[in-house]
Parts: structure tokens; C-alpha cells; sequence
């Protein structure tokens, strides 16, 4: 395999040895792994289709993988095979000001796109914690949010057209520059699909102008319910924040240890808030300061103890940065973490906390929340040792019951990480058999073969049964 | 199952796979490997350690490491990268050649009579030899050359402030031999400030071992060179990765780069003062071990930019690694050659004529480039381009 992929490819180009297949293994999903029999690392459209055409006339499974900074295992190889790697396909192809769009190759950083035009005074909206490092075709596999999420969308709004290769290696065009176009709307079945219909290489993205004016303040609270009541009330007032982002105690606490942040002592929950408009300059301002008093307004009447605006733009960042590395920061308190991803409706963000708190306690695991809280997209993290297969268990039940409840509060099993194989066994929770038989019909018309990042997203198919048991939770 | 623990299982436990690491590595960027990023590197050593697979699977992707450390500056879990790698390094089985090769350059004399061998062979690089025991490639790198001797007028003790203080001043190995003017500079610079060297026979810290996982020899060269250096002054040190280490040692509070010591004891003030710039435009780049060893970047900025009359231009991925890194250029020919062309093109597009840097080895690697290049840009010590302030005339105002 290694030989004649090197062939199609360069030598150069395919990874091969057991050091490689254990650097493959997994995402930042560690819970499950598996490993490829090798990796390619193509550098053009052409290189991605002619390697999958070689694994469609070979039957062997393929798996496509950008930076590998997903939650849910999407870039797991689940039946070993060959992970297609895009970290070779970086670079901006176009750049069309005049019509806010550009056109990147599938595995460039997504913080490179909005570096790239950003004094045109324009960036790419979506806007994951990963962003410096999590790349355009994960973005788009994973229909990727972020903070600002809340006021700009996610990731499916923000894409115009695809290169794709599909998995019998043919190279489709899909959508393109100019929005519309007649016929069905393939295109957005893409875009969220995990990377189970194809392999996405390139994509045009609409670039979308940065704010005029910015106020960005934090806000402490006594207690996790006069924080989360706090949160539905300013989406009532109409103020439409451009983030509102939660972060406990458990996060405060390893944002201390990361960058000596300190907090107002009783400080049990902290909100940032962004508001933003690009409004022309003058009104601007005035619009985006009578939000952010609206907001300090709500704050102070739930007990907020501490409010603090960004002064300047540093300032600003500061903030940010605490939240966007809040996550990373954690690996200071465990060895491994589980982010998990689930979505309810804003009004019970209160009662669900509770309840992610007693589940934890319930299982014996740690856990901190850092999220998005104005969309109602919760993040618990555990924190464990892999290394204890009781510890990497509880996780995993704490997890789906903590899902389950999502679910039944009127929620969703993920907001923006994707379900991969950590969450399939809880889609039926949301679909009934004949929704879930449609959905795997849909993916067949593309996927026939089921080579294509097999085993993910829909309840374990047959032939994945029996594979799952050599990956699912060994974690260490 | 139960649990292992081990050192180096617990260091590279604090890496929860975040990833957030990635695009700062020179040698991810460059290749995209996942085996070639900090990630990867951290997960093949714990999974060496813990005898998932062999420590043979992660050498090679070791021996590829600059160990430049910008993944530490982006890593929000404060993984201690350095010491993962330096302890890894030390598992993995020692090669005769680069021991040899280490020992040739941290003996000052043995380095002298080397470079003087050096010039008995015609070509202009390394010997092939050499190069091919190491790495298996060709080699990238020049002979370095023993420098032309370049005097000072003395300083003129009536514009000088009293002496206020006594420093140490690490002599450093390459330094001495291929920079000494830079020793000669930093000497007057502290006495600029109000500072004397107190001169002590010195020998080598033990970085570049360090670094190459010589992890024992290294420890004991530090300790000599702490007991040669004794009583509680400053030691000054003009070169990223000598300071770097013996910041890591015991007497850390003590130890402090030359351009933090002279920012700090008012020198900006004096270049302002007495300084000239003559209008030119220099651009700085960050020596890994000064920029994510020690966390200094704005120092030697600030002191650049008290020069009257200079500009100094910022750095495209200024503190990305030159691919210089201790004997890497010589170990890994291939990967730092490409490091160093992209770091000529980033140089180049800043039009600067000048530019500064706080390390040897980064220096050596970088003028190779600038000759190659015909030669348009001059690379300077951060030190040196503050001398020549001063020893310019005054002409206007």
C-alpha cells in the first residue's frame, strides 16, 4: 500500500511505521483511538482524488484530517486505512475584495484567512477556540461555531462553494463565488457532514467586515444561577451580544495557573460579553455603549459583583485570549480532558447546570464549564487520568447523561463539535429509526462503499459493530 | 492495567491534545506531520515511555526537533517542552559523531584549531564527511572563520558614570572564539551603565549538550562554570542559548541576558543621549532562546529604538526559528536550509540593511545567507549595532 500510494503520490508524501500510525491515532478526542495503516499528505485537488480513486478500487478506508483539533473523533481512523491529511494544502488561492470572498485550500488555519484581510478590514467569521490552529476544511466538516456564533452564524453561512473530492475520486464543484444557483441545494448537505460524503479541498468563504466599534466587558457573579438567569434576560432586552460566553470556577481556577489571572474573591461564574456593530463610525459607538449599559444594567439587578469593560484594544485581547486558551489551560489540573458539546434552550441553562454538576459529582468526576452561553451550547470538561480505565468510563457515562438531558430539555446532542463516534448511539434520542434510515440513505447516494470515514456520525452500522469494540474508551 | 508514572509520563501528562501548539512549530508548518509537531512529539514519548512503541519510533522525529521552544509560548497547559525533550533525548541513545562534534565546539581552543585545519580544505562548506555521518545528508553549512581582530578606541573615562558594581560576564564557547568582539562590546556597554566585569578563567554551561540531551555531562558544566562564577553578582550573557540554561539552573535569580541588564540599568536613556543612528532601517529577529526560553522580546527592541534617528522595522515571523539551533544545521541540513530561506525572504521584504539578532548561532546562520545573497543585509549582534551608535560622530543637533 505505502509503495504504491508513494508512486501515485512522492515517497516523500505517505507516512508509514508504527511511530506515524500512533501520532494518527486519534484527534483531540483521546477517549477512542485507532490506528491508519498509513497517512498521504497530497498538496493538490488532483493528488486527493488520485489517492481516493486508488482506495475506492482498493476497498481500503480513507479518513480526511486537517489540523486534528476536533472533540468528537471525526478524523479517527475507525477501520484503520489511510488518513488523508490536507496540512499540505495551505495556501489562499484568491482573494476578491470588491465581492468579500477568497478562496483557500482545505488546510489552511482559519485564523490565516482573516490575517490575510484583515487590513481591508474584513475577516472570517467563524470563529472556534482552535482558530489559530484548526483549519478551513475542519471548519467546514464540522459545520464549526465559535463565540461570536451567537450574532454571525456558524461556519454554513459563511462557505459559498466547495472543491470537492468525492469517494468514488471524482472532483466536484459545488456552489461557487456567486450565491444561488437552480437545482437542489447539495452544497449544504456538505457542509456539517464530518467529512462522510467526501473530501472537501478547497472552498470560496465569505469574508464578512470587522466591527467599527467594540466593548467587551466581564462580569463576576456570587453564584452559577445569577449568572445563567442573567443570560436568557439579556437576550430578552433585544440586545443581540456578538459572543456571551460562560466560564465556572473549574476554568477560573486553571486560568489562574495558566496566566495568573485573578478573579474578585466569591467569584463563582464569570460572563464575557461582546457587543459590536459596523455601523458607520459615529452611531456606532453610541449604539454599542447603550448595549453594553443594558447589559451591565441586567448584570448588577442578578447580583453581579465585579464589571469590567476592556479599556483598549490590548485589554480587550486579554479577555479573549483567557477564553479562547481556557480549555488548553486545563490540561493544568489532569492529565486528559473530554470537552463535551450539547446544546438546550437558553431558558434552562439554569436548571441544566445544576444538573451537570450533580451528574458529575454522581459519577465521581471533575468537571468545569467554559461555553457558550448565549446560544445555549454547554461545554462540560472533564478532567481525568487516562491512564484509569474507571476514570475514562465514568466519563464517558457522566457524558451521554449529561446529553440525554440536553435532549429532553429540548436540546440538541451537539452544538458545533460534531457527533463522530463519540456521540452516535445518542442520535436516536433526537431521530426516530425512519429519520435516521433517511439520513443513511442520503449518505449513501455519495458514500456507497462506506470507505469514506466509515463509522461515524449515524448509530453504528453492522459492519462497525465489532470494530468499535477495539477502540471505544481505551483511551490510554 | 495499573498506572505508570515516571517523570517524563507525568511531564507530557499535562498535554491534553488542545493542538494549539501546532502552527508554531517551524518543522510543522514546513512539513505538516503530525509526527513533526510538538503534539506528535509529546505523544510518541509518553507513548515510548510507556512502551506503546519503540523509542526507535520517535527518534527520528526527535532528532528533527529545533528545540526552538515556540510551542511552549502557545501552549496554554504549560507543558514543559524543554525538559520533555531534553529527558527524551537522553533515552533515545547518544550518536558517537554528534558527541565528538559537541565536544569540538565547546572547547574553545579545540574550536580554534579546527577552524585553522578548516581552512587546509579547499571546499567552502563542512566536510561532507562530517555532514554524512551526521544526518546523511549534504552539508548546508560554511566553515565558520576566524574573525579579522577588530579594536575599540578606549572609552572616555570623563563621559563615563562612576562605577556603581561588579558583574560576571559569560565568555560563552562559540562566542569567544567566532564573535569575541561581541565580549569586547558587552564590556563596554556594561561599563556605559556603571558596571565592570570582574574577569574569571570560564568554561563551557553545557547548553548546546543540553539541548542534544547530554543531559548529565550538561548539569556537570553547569555547576563548574556556578562554582567558577562565585558570590552574588549578576552574570551577564550576550547568547540566547547559554542563558536560556543557566537560567534553569540554581542560581537563576542571578543570571540575566545582556540586553535585559543594560535596558534595565538605564542604557535606553544614554543611547537616546549620546547615541546616533545615522537614518537606518534595521529589523531584529528573536533568538528562540531568548524570545520562548526567556521570554524576552521587548527588550532588546526597546534599545534598539532609542537610538536616535533608527528605524526599526518589525520581523515577519520574527520569532519563528532560523533553523540555526544549536548544532541543528549541521544534524538536519536539509530542514534548517529551508528555515533559512524563509527566514531571508521575511528579512529581505522588510528593506532593512541591517539586522540584529541575540545569539550566535542564529548570527553565523544568517550571514551565510546574507552572503549568499550578495550580501545587502548585515547581521549584527543586538550589541553591535548599539556600539556602532556610538562610535558614529554626532552630526546633527
Amino acid at each position: 500500500m505505502v509503495s504504491e500510494l508513494g508512486r501515485i503520490l512522492s515517497p516523500e508524501q505517505v507516512l508509514s511505521g508504527p511511530g506515524a500510525q500512533r501520532a494518527y491515532d486519534c484527534d483531540a478526542y483521546s477517549v477512542d483511538r485507532s490506528k491508519p495503516m498509513c497517512i498521504v499528505l497530497p498538496e493538490s485537488t488532483e493528488q486527493v482524488a488520485a489517492v481516493v480513486r486508488w482506495c475506492a478500487a482498493n476497498l481500503v478506508p480513507f479518513t480526511g484530517r486537517g489540523a486534528g483539533t476536533g472533540l468528537s473523533g471525526g478524523a479517527l481512523p475507525a477501520l484503520g486505512g489511510v488518513v488523508v491529511s490536507t496540512k499540505r494544502m495551505n495556501q489562499i488561492v484568491e482573494i476578491d475584495i470588491p465581492n468579500r470572498c477568497l478562496k483557500a485550500q482545505a488546510g489552511i488555519a482559519n485564523k490565516r484567512l482573516s490575517d490575510a484581510v484583515k487590513d481591508q478590514g474584513l475577516h472570517f467569521a467563524p470563529d472556534p477556540s482552535s482558530q489559530s490552529v484548526s483549519t478551513l476544511g475542519g471548519n467546514i466538516a464540522e459545520n464549526a461555531g465559535g463565540p461570536h456564533t451567537l450574532k454571525y452564524g456558524v461556519t454554513a453561512q459563511h462557505i459559498l462553494g466547495v472543491t470537492m473530492v468525492d469517494p468514488e475520486g471524482e472532483i466536484l464543484e459545488l456552489g461557487g463565488k456567486v450565491p444561488g444557483g437552480p437545482g437542489f441545494d447539495f452544497f449544504s448537505l456538505i457542509v456539517g457532514s464530518e467529512g462522510t460524503v467526501g473530501l472537501v479541498t478547497e472552498a470560496w468563504v465569505k469574508l464578512t467586515p470587522l466591527p467599527t466599534a467594540v466593548q467587551t466587558a466581564l462580569i463576576a457573579f456570587p453564584t452559577i444561577r445569577d449568572a445563567t438567569e442573567t443570560v436568557a434576560e439579556i437576550i430578552a432586552s433585544g440586545v443581540i451580544p456578538a459572543a456571551l460566553e460562560m466560564m465556572d470556577r473549574g476554568i477560573l481556577v486553571a486560568l489562574e495557573a495558566a496566566f495568573g489571572l485573578k478573579y474578585p474573591e466569591g467569584t463563582a461564574a464569570l460572563l464575557l460579553v461582546e457587543c459590536d456593530s459596523n455601523l458607520s463610525a459615529e452611531p456606532a459607538g453610541e449604539l454599542v455603549q447603550r448595549e453594553i449599559e443594558t447589559v451591565a444594567a441586567i448584570c448588577q439587578a442578578h447580583n453581579a459583583i465585579d464589571i469590567s469593560i476592556a479599556q483598549d484594544e490590548a485589554e480587550r485581547q486579554k479577555l479573549w485570549h483567557a477564553r479562547k486558551k481556557g480549555v488548553g489551560a486545563m490540561g493544568r489540573l489532569a492529565p486528559s480532558i473530554v470537552t463535551h458539546d450539547g446544546v438546550i434552550p437558553r431558558s434552562k441553562l439554569p436548571e441544566m447546570l445544576d444538573f451537570v454538576y450533580e451528574v458529575a459529582e454522581r459519577h465521581g468526576v471533575k468537571v468545569a464549564n467554559l461555553f457558550h452561553a448565549g446560544d445555549g451550547n454547554l461545554h462540560p470538561c472533564f478532567y481525568f487520568d487516562d491512564r484509569d480505565p474507571k476514570q475514562v468510563h465514568a466519563v464517558i457515562e457522566a457524558g451521554e447523561e449529561i446529553i440525554r438531558k440536553c435532549v429532553s430539555l429540548g436540546g440538541s446532542v451537539t452544538g458545533e463539535h460534531g457527533v463522530g463516534v463519540e456521540k452516535q448511539d445518542l442520535l436516536p434520542l433526537m431521530f426516530t429509526p425512519d429519520d435516521l434510515r433517511l439520513q443513511a440513505m442520503a449518505k449513501q447516494i455519495f458514500n456507497q462503499g462506506n470507505l469514506c470515514n466509515p463509522c461515524k456520525i449515524l448509530p453504528t452500522e453492522k459492519s462497525c459493530v465489532e470494530h468499535k469494540k477495539r477502540w471505544r474508551g481505551v483511551a490510554w | 492495567m495499573g498506572i505508570h508514572v515516571s517523570q517524563l509520563t507525568d511531564l507530557t501528562t499535562q498535554c491534553i491534545r488542545c493542538g494549539f501548539c501546532l502552527e508554531s512549530c517551524p518543522t510543522f508548518v514546513l512539513t505538516g506531520e503530525e509526527t513533526e509537531s510538538p503534539r506528535g512529539r509529546i505523544y510518541l514519548v509518553r507513548s515510548a515511555e510507556e512502551g506503546q512503541v519503540q523509542w526507535q519510533d520517535a527518534k527520528p522525529h526527535l532528532d528533527k526537533c529545533l528545540g526552538c521552544l515556540a510551542c511552549t509560548t502557545a501552549c496554554p497547559s504549560g507543558v514543559k517542552y524543554g525538559e520533555i525533550l531534553e529527558l527524551a533525548r537522553s533515552k533515545v541513545g547518544k550518536s558517537l559523531p554528534k558527541k565528538a562534534l559537541l565536544t569540538g565546539m565547546t572547547r574553545p581552543n579545540l574550536l580554534r584549531i579546527q577552524l585553522k585545519l578548516g581552512r587546509l580544505f579547499p571546499s567552502k562548506r563542512i566536510p561532507a564527511l562530517l555532514s554524512r555521518l551526521l544526518s546523511g545528508q549534504t552539508p548546508e553549512v560554511d566553515k565558520p572563520q576566524l574573525p579579522a581582530k577588530k579594536s575599540f578606541p578606549s572609552l572616555d573615562e570623563s563621559k563615563l558614570p562612576p562605577i556603581r558594581g561588579e558583574v560576571f560576564m559569560l565568555e560563552g564557547c562559540a562566542m569567544r572564539v567566532l564573535y569575541p568582539h561581541v565580549n569586547e562590546i558587552t564590556r563596554r556597554m556594561l561599563r556605559r551603565v556603571g558596571f565592570q566585569v570582574r574577569e574569571i578563567g570560564q568554561g563551557c554551561c553545557g547548553a548546546l549538550h543540553a539541548h542534544n540531551g547530554y543531559l548529565d555531562e550538561a548539569k556537570a558544566m553547569r555547576s563548574r562554570l556556578y562554582s567558577a562564577l562565585s558570590g552574588d553578582i549578576p552574570i551577564i550573557v550576550n547568547s540566547a542559548g547559554c542563558g536560556s540554561w543557566l537560567k534553569d539552573g540554581d542560581r537563576s535569580g542571578w543570571v540575566f541576558d545582556a540586553s535585559e541588564f543594560l535596558l534595565q540599568e538605564g542604557l535606553a536613556e544614554i543611547l537616546a543621549r549620546e547615541g546616533t543612528g545615522g537614518l537606518t532601517r534595521v529589523t531584529y529577529h528573536d533568538a528562540c532562546h531568548l524570545s520562548h526560553g526567556q521570554g524576552i522580546r521587548s527588550a532588546p527592541r526597546e534599545l534598539l529604538k532609542a537610538i536616535p534617528g533608527l528605524e526599526l522595522v518589525e520581523l515577519e515571523e520574527s520569532d519563528m526559528c532560523c533553523g540555526s539551533a544549536g548544532i541543528y544545521n549541521i544534524a538536519q541540513p536539509k530542514m534548517a536550509r529551508e528555515l533559512l530561506e524563509r527566514k531571508w525572504k521575511n528579512i529581505e521584504s522588510t528593506g532593512a540593511t541591517i539586522v540584529a539578532t541575540g545569539n550566535p548561532g542564529c548570527h553565523a546562520w544568517i550571514a551565510q545567507a546574507a552572503r549568499e545573497h550578495g550580501q545587502r543585509v548585515e547581521v549584527l549582534h543586538t550589541l553591535e549595532v548599539l556600539e556602532r551608535s556610538f562610535l558614529r560622530p554626532r552630526s546633527t543637533s
